[in-house]
């Protein structure tokens, strides 16, 4: 049990930041995230003091977070991503000085992520900013690979389109 | 209209890795998940181990505590190591063990003086009469007084044998009261013990003797006198 408990230990040491991050980008809300992410390690250690043999803990935590994300929204009878917050940092303004400071605020990538699909924002946090191979991405989304690719092409792709739309920050 | 690029899309995307939960949040909640630290995760392991090292550590101190004198560093575990050996004795075999008790104090006095070691004899000297008080102390409580002086007249006897090595009174004034106190119980059993019999005239004219002998508190005349009776 001891052992069990050195293990779960790491994986928390290495997964807390992500699985906080991904929770986060979905809700919005430091609060909020933070009771999903522990909620999230509760379970996982849970299952995994019973059986240890997981054979992907990061994925199993990933999956963990993401219906627990789910159940939020359907608890709250949310049908969108956003929350108020972002709504106040959707329009810049015409003014390039005004602009210039915004693009320097991470605020409108978040808040453009957060109008994406569900499977969009996924794919897009599991590869940019996790790091993850589009092998684990496609095993974490439990696609396959080819499909993995089309899903983040498409996701860049309603992305760019969002800052676009919005003017957020040019090349 | 100008067109965001991928590249600094994504570029953007990685800066959100400065996201961060607050480190505090961070270690309570998984002290909250996992619960305390238990600090050393091989413990039951190394339990066994480190429980044996102790215990034959204790045994070593124990064991040579054994041959420590009074003054010694190791003497206050020697006397530990007595009270708790003590605890397991009965109340009828407590006389006999607080004489053995009493005779150790007297070799550790006999050693203290053939090793010349001055400045530990006071100490020994008291060590050796409060044993003496307290074989006082439990005689008492004791009902055989044969018994009792039995074990008396052993500890006077080899207390006067180191009182002439060092040529000073070793067993005090404690000694002298045990002594005295165990002839007088020792006298009112022969003379109970006597009365239960059938008797000659010349022994019950003894008998009669010590009777007043003892009403005059005069116990060790009478005890004489039974003694040169029975030669």
């Amino acid at each position: 049990m001891a052992n069990h408990r050195k293990e779960f230990s790491k994986i928390y040491d290495k997964s807390i930041d992500k699985i906080y991050r991904f929770i986060f980008l979905k809700v919005n809300s430091q609060e909020i995230a933070q009771d999903l992410s522990s909620e999230t390690f509760l379970r996982g250690w849970e299952s995994y003091k019973n059986n240890p043999k997981i054979n992907n803990p990061s994925a199993f935590l990933y999956r963990i977070a993401r219906n627990l994300v789910i159940d939020y929204y359907r608890q709250k009878g949310r049908n969108q991503f956003v929350s108020p917050d972002d709504v106040a940092i959707v329009d810049p303004g015409p003014d390039l000085e005004e602009k210039a400071v915004f693009n320097s605020d991470l605020g409108e990538v978040k808040a453009v992520l957060a109008d994406l699909k569900e499977d969009y924002q996924n794919v897009i946090i599991l590869r940019y900013l996790d790091d993850l191979s589009i092998q684990q991405v496609a095993e974490m989304m439990e696609k396959s690979e080819d499909a993995t690719r089309v899903t983040l092409h498409r996701a860049l792709k309603a992305l760019k389109e969002g800052c676009n739309k919005r003017q957020y920050f040019t090349s | 209209m100008a067109k965001t690029s991928e590249k600094l899309l994504i570029s953007k995307l990685q800066e959100l890795r400065s996201i961060r939960p607050e480190k505090d949040w961070v270690s309570s909640t998984k002290t909250r998940v996992l619960g305390e630290d238990p600090g050393f995760y091989f413990f039951p392991y190394f339990k066994p181990a480190l429980v044996g090292a102790a215990f034959a550590l204790t045994l070593f101190v124990f064991a040579f505590a054994q041959n420590s004198l009074p003054g010694d560093a190791l003497y206050s575990v020697k006397k530990i190591s007595e009270r708790s050996q003590a605890l397991f004795v009965s109340q009828q075999a407590k006389p006999q063990a607080n004489l053995q008790l009493a005779n150790k104090r007297l070799e550790e006095l006999s050693r203290v003086a053939e090793k010349n070691q001055t400045g530990k004899l006071s100490q020994a000297i008291d060590e050796f009469q409060v044993s003496v008080s307290q074989v006082a102390k439990n005689l008492s409580e004791s009902s055989d007084p044969v018994r009792n002086k039995e074990i008396v007249d052993r500890m006077v006897s080899e207390a006067q044998t180191v009182s002439a090595y060092l040529g000073a009174d070793v067993g005090g004034d404690a000694l002298a009261e045990l002594k005295e106190r165990t002839n007088v119980e020792y006298v009112a059993y022969l003379i109970s013990d006597l009365e239960t019999r059938t008797l000659t005239e010349s022994q019950t004219e003894i008998l009669n003797q010590m009777k007043e002998l003892a009403g005059q508190g005069d116990y060790l005349a009478a005890l004489e006198l039974y003694l040169v009776s029975q030669q």
